[in-house]
């Protein structure tokens, strides 16, 4: 399936007319990739003070519960978080080693 | 395992699902060179979905992937992932078919599926895969046991950022890929593209996919699974362990309204099978089906439906009119209980609903394979020969003739394959391995 291909994969030239190309997908991706970042920020920091259930998460960043599942779920697929004890009805969650040494540096 | 751009082949299956792998791997086992074309971007259908099976409750996945590598790395059968089949046509040579390509954006050749890529993406997406209860960045590799495994970039959610290129290291990313029509020429062809559930928006009383904690069975199955998004059960809306499941049966079968009168088949089993897994990963939890019948048709099947009901799985005898959103995330669930007590609810914590099986490919204007009332592959010799169409030379497997669990699809997939080698030694005289093997691409 090597047809159709550049030789430089990221050559400035095809960058720059794929830009021009797709345009709107790009602004709703680079939206997208700001929100993530946001979200993301804030359940990191949320659990470098300490573990936390997602009902705990939610408060502390002000997502939607259901969201802060969902950026919880999505970390531990990434390896940043990772599931802590129970706690009731709820499980907690904790940074992973490395993600946690990485948010004190 | 790569593709080329005009092939010629023994034999076409379309559909890389189970029955698809299954009917390959028989024909490819008797010296037919043999083309797999999937429109997904791996192999597998919806079994390497699943999280067990039943009636055994063996993991789908150590079944399912042993076929997707057999039928990977076989000398005799070619894949072709990414590919929306435009024309399947009858022609004095056999069938042809033609399709184009989606660009993965990724040198498949290059790519040795690191995920460096993915780790890098800054775009999280919700993840199909994983029933949109987790993310996945704009490039990934689809799923933990895709076959191949190789990225896939979703250009709609790709800033261009240029990151997975910066991080690849066998330089695969491609930004400027573009759609590949390809061209298939065969002798015969078998028609496996198995099933789409309806959707959970088709039908308001059940809350049109906007009540809190109402799922499908499919994303229930990833719950379940080993590698799914929360890597156990728990409640979509705010990661509560549910102390309370419900399963509403029919929720999209038997039902004139949905456009789906029949019998989904497989979902009674489904329901009892996911209970029995509720019940051994939520042991404190109660679980009730909510079932007009329970039909355990098949071999050791009402077995396992008894041995459900020992566990101490509640079946409810009703049909459920209605779900709403309950207190504090509950769903409550309205039904007529046809043992006595009348219109009634009860609050549950979580809801799975059994949707409907409606066929995976619509035919109509790509190929003219005759159709049965309920838009699934008809077959003309049902009792005889049921994997026969009226299609001269193109064969059926699997739910792509009708709903059918996995069991079956197996059989079916095996006389499909039968069919089609008959028909292979009737056209040649010959023994096995006849086709052009200079044009058919290893
Ligand atoms: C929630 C749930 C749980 C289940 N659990 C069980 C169980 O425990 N035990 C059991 O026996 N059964 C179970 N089943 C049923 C099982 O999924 C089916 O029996 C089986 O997957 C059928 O395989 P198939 O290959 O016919 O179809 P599919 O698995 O649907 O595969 C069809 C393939 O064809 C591809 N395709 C479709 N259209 C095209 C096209 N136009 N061009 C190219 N490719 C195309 C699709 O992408 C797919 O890969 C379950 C089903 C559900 C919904
Ligand atoms: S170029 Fe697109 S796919 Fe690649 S890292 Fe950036 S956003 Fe993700
Ligand atoms: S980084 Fe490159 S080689 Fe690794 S998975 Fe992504 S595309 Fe493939």
């Amino acid at each position: 399936m090597s047809h159709n291909i550049s030789d430089t994969p990221v050559s400035k030239e095809i960058l720059k007319a794929l830009r021009a190309e797709r345009k709107d997908w790009i602004a709703g991706a680079a939206a997208l990739a700001r929100e993530n970042k946001k979200a993301r920020k804030a359940v990191m920091e949320r659990l470098a003070a300490a573990s936390a259930t997602v009902p705990e998460i939610a408060e502390a960043t002000g997502l939607a519960p259901d969201a802060a599942l969902w950026m919880v779920a999505s970390l531990k697929k990434f390896g940043e978080v990772v599931e802590a004890e129970k706690d009731g009805s709820f499980y907690r969650y904790a940074l992973a080693a490395e993600a946690a040494q990485a948010q004190e540096a | 395992m790569d593709s080329s751009k005009n092939a010629v082949f023994d034999a076409v299956v379309i559909g890389g699902g189970i029955a698809g792998l299954q009917s390959a791997l028989d024909l490819a086992g008797q010296g037919y060179k043999t083309a797999v074309v999937e429109k997904d971007a791996s192999i597998g259908g919806k079994m390497i979905r699943l999280s067990k099976v039943f009636p055994t409750l063996d993991c789908a996945s150590c079944i399912t992937t042993p076929k997707m590598a057999a039928a990977a790395h076989h000398d005799n059968i070619t894949l072709y992932t990414c590919c929306d089949v435009q024309r399947v046509e009858k022609n004095a040579a056999g069938v042809s078919v033609s399709m184009i390509q989606r660009p993965r954006y990724v040198d498949i050749d290059k790519c040795i599926g690191c995920r460096k890529c993915e780790y890098n993406c800054p775009v999280l997406v919700p993840d199909a895969e994983q029933g949109g209860f987790s993310g996945r960045k704009a490039i990934r590799i689809p799923f933990s046991n895709a076959i191949p495994q190789k990225a896939l970039l979703d250009v709609e959610h790709c800033m261009l950022c240029g990151k997975c290129a910066d991080v690849c290291p066998t330089k695969a990313i491609r930004y400027d890929q573009k759609p590949e029509p390809l061209a298939i020429q065969a002798k015969t062809a078998i028609l496996a593209t198995g099933y789409e559930l309806s959707s959970v928006t088709g039908k308001p009383q059940y809350g049109n996919g906007d009540i809190p904690n109402v799922i499908d069975s499919l994303q229930m199955e990833r719950l379940l699974a080993p590698h799914g998004p929360y890597g156990r059960v728990l409640r979509p809306s705010d990661g509560m362990i549910p102390d309370s499941i419900a399963y509403v049966q029919c929720a999209g079968s038997r039902d004139a309204s949905m456009g789906v009168p029949y019998c989904s088949r497989f979902c009674c089993m489904y329901a009892v099978k996911q209970a029995m897994l509720l019940s051994g990963s939520l042991p404190l939890a109660d679980i009730t089906i909510y079932y007009m019948d329970i039909r355990a048709f098949g071999k050791n099947y009402e077995q396992f439906y008894q041995n459900a009901k020992a566990m101490g799985i509640e079946f409810v005898k009703a049909k459920v009119a209605s779900l709403d959103a309950g207190q504090g995330g509950a769903v409550t669930v309205r039904y007529e209980d046809q043992t006595g007590e009348g219109a009634t609810s009860r609050d549950h914590d979580l809801v799975v609903l059994s949707m409907g099986v409606l066929p995976g490919f619509a035919p109509g204007g790509v190929c003219p394979v005759g159709l049965g009332p309920d838009g699934f592959i008809q077959s003309v010799l049902p009792k005889m020969s049921p994997a026969v169409t009226d299609m001269d030379g193109v064969f059926v497997a699997g739910v792509a003739a009708g709903p059918k669990d996995i069991v079956d699809t197996i059989t079916e997939a095996g006389a499909a394959a039968m069919e089609a080698a008959k028909y292979l030694t009737a056209l040649s005289g010959k023994a096995p391995g006849a086709a052009n093997k200079e044009s058919a691409h290893e």
